[in-house]
């Protein structure tokens, strides 16, 4: 009990940590910029005391330490000042932003659990025979495949061959969830597959290194069926070592869909980001950056202290196996 | 000793790399007609023995544009990974080497990079900064680094605790040389698998940062601006979608290829 407060505590203290360098970066990233906000805001025709007046406004005389502490305060509380672009506060702009971004990623998560699990229980089933060579193929060639060419293609075959697949189309989740559903699955599918293919490989490999335990042979002897020990004995410890792959694929399919949004003209945050960056709203850019980074840092501490919790030898040896 | 088999996979890889590698010294010797010249009469022409793959929406040569495209995307895949194997070696060793707090601050500094999704943090970095290419293969080094010290932390942790080390040790060898000279060798071999997908994720990065208009910047060709330029014509032109897109799923697919052979032989 006493090593798993310790453990907890030290990984707490590693991701407050983790959170502010977070914060650090992305607040360096705009204060060493050419030229400041103000000059971007007026243009080159201000004048110099209009350019002085707005940088008192916004804050930027004050010292750099001063900017960062309240930017931060700012970042927790939920509050980062209104978008310079859109002229209303940073964090309704993304709210309103959540549901297609995060609707893709979960979908596609989904997608990713539904599709990888099976086929590598099929695949680690006959190693090297047909259906793993099958798998594996597919596999390899997914993996190559960006998500947003994938995108393109999958529009340039649903509009040849089924006419219309709702593509450019955006249903709010209030109105009509199962349109919702629809128009994002698509998209949602052009993110999944590399990470399919990602997961389908991890899963296989770790099936098979467990099926070579010998909890498994003995499990056989005593005249248990493959299915049952597949179920009841290999899957729920390849699903320890599984929770911090799934996290990562988690960041990378909300990577993924940012991009993705832009092939589908879908109204969400990697829209909203470019717009910010087209127009250089820094505070926006900086706030949805900041917030998926620290989202995806709470995820990755989830992650660990679920595994963590799963297996216990995880915490005599500092998180090494 | 038997003549061991070469693996399939460094054939059918080597095959697709050898197709970009070509495109790329085409386009360097200036092969073709030029991909910046734009034609108003030949706008949107399918492919044929004029124009191999097409025309674009403003007549230029779609076969000359993949062509100079190849040449940006190997480019940048290159000196992006370069830079993150450089900045990468260097945290790697440091914190493998010397361990302690030194260990601490690196890995928490690289894990904090790795906690921003996907592009995030290049996408950001170039937005501060302004697209240029320049900025583009530092701000992608950056993101990509931390893999690269991650890998060189596990195999110097490994490496140091062996004799040849310790003797170094007792001679009297300074830590700078002991990791340049017997470390940095024998863990370089171990990389080269993430150097190949370091390559093969690089360009997934940098064609997703050209499609959305913050890589690579016109006029100069990449997949990706391409794509992207291509897809108001997407019903019209499709072979504006299929032959880039087709390029670049064979460099990043033989990449792919390359480093499961390299697996495949340990």
């Amino acid at each position: 009990m006493k090593e798993r407060v310790t453990y907890i505590l030290s990984r707490v203290l590693e991701l407050v940590i983790t959170l502010l360098i977070v914060s650090l970066l992305t607040f360096a990233a705009f204060s060493i910029i050419p030229g400041d906000t103000a000059s971007v805001l007026l243009g080159i025709n201000a004048s110099p005391a209009q350019l002085e007046a707005l940088r008192e406004k916004l804050g930027l005389n004050d010292p750099l330490w001063y900017r960062y502490l309240s930017w931060l305060k700012g970042a927790f509380t939920g509050d980062l000042g209104d978008s310079t672009a859109f002229g209303k506060p940073v964090a309704e702009l993304i709210v309103s932003r959540l549901p297609v971004t995060f609707g893709l990623s979960f979908l596609s998560l989904i997608l990713v659990l539904v599709i990888s699990y099976p086929s590598a229980v099929i695949s680690s089933g006959k190693p090297g025979k047909f259906w793993d060579q099958f798998f594996s193929v597919i596999g390899h060639v997914s993996f190559a495949i960006p998500p947003f060419v994938l995108s393109l293609i999958s529009i340039l075959v649903t509009s040849k061959i089924f006419g219309y697949f709702g593509v450019g189309k955006y249903v709010e989740p209030s109105k009509d969830f199962f349109g919702y559903v629809y128009c994002l699955l698509l998209p949602a599918f052009c993110v999944a597959v590399p990470k399919i293919a990602m997961a389908f490989k991890f899963l296989r490999a770790s099936i098979l290194t467990e099926k070579n335990n010998d909890y498994v042979r003995t499990s056989k002897s005593r005249g248990l069926s493959n299915i049952k020990i597949m179920f009841r004995h290999i899957l729920p410890n390849s699903n320890v070592s599984a929770i911090t792959a799934l996290s990562i694929i988690l960041s990378d399919l909300l990577g993924g869909s940012l991009i993705v949004e832009q092939v589908f003209n879908l109204p969400g945050l990697g829209r909203l980001l470019l717009q910010a960056i087209g127009r250089r709203d820094f505070p926006l850019i900086s706030g949805i950056v900041f917030y998926l980074a620290a989202m995806m840092v709470i995820v990755y501490f989830l992650a660990d202290i679920l595994m963590n919790l799963c297996d216990p030898r995880l915490r005599k040896n500092g998180g090494n196996i | 000793m038997p003549k061991k088999k070469i693996s399939p996979y460094y054939i059918v890889g080597g095959a697709f790399l050898a197709v970009i590698i070509i495109a790329c010294i085409l386009s360097l010797l200036g092969v073709g007609p030029s991909p910046l010249k734009t034609n108003s009469a030949d706008k949107l022409l399918p492919p044929s023995a004029s124009h191999l793959m097409g025309t674009d929406n403003m007549g230029r040569d779609l076969f000359a544009r993949v062509l100079s495209a190849s040449k940006y995307t190997l480019l940048i895949s290159v000196a992006g990974v370069s830079v993150a194997l450089v900045l990468g070696t260097i945290a790697g060793m440091l914190a493998g080497y010397f361990g302690g707090i030194w260990d601490r601050i690196i890995m928490l500094l690289g894990n904090s990079i790795m906690c921003f999704p996907g592009i995030l943090l290049a996408l950001m970095a170039v937005a501060v900064w302004g697209p240029s290419l320049f900025n583009v293969i530092w701000a992608l080094g950056l993101v990509f680094a931390p893999t690269f010290a991650r890998v060189y932390r596990t195999e110097v942790i490994k490496i140091k605790e062996r004799d040849y080390i310790l003797n170094a040790k007792i001679l009297g060898v300074k830590p700078l040389r002991i990791i340049a000279v017997h470390i940095f060798p024998n863990a370089f071999t171990q990389i080269i698998p993430a150097v190949v997908i370091g390559l093969a994720n690089m360009t997934l990065s940098e064609s997703a940062m050209s499609y959305i208009g913050l890589g690579v910047q016109p006029p100069k060709a990449s997949y990706g601006k391409i794509l992207s330029d291509a897809q108001s014509y997407i019903s019209t032109a499709p072979w504006l979608i299929i032959f880039p897109s087709l390029m670049l799923v064979i460099y990043i697919l033989g990449l792919y290829f390359i480093s499961e052979g390299i697996r495949g032989d340990r």
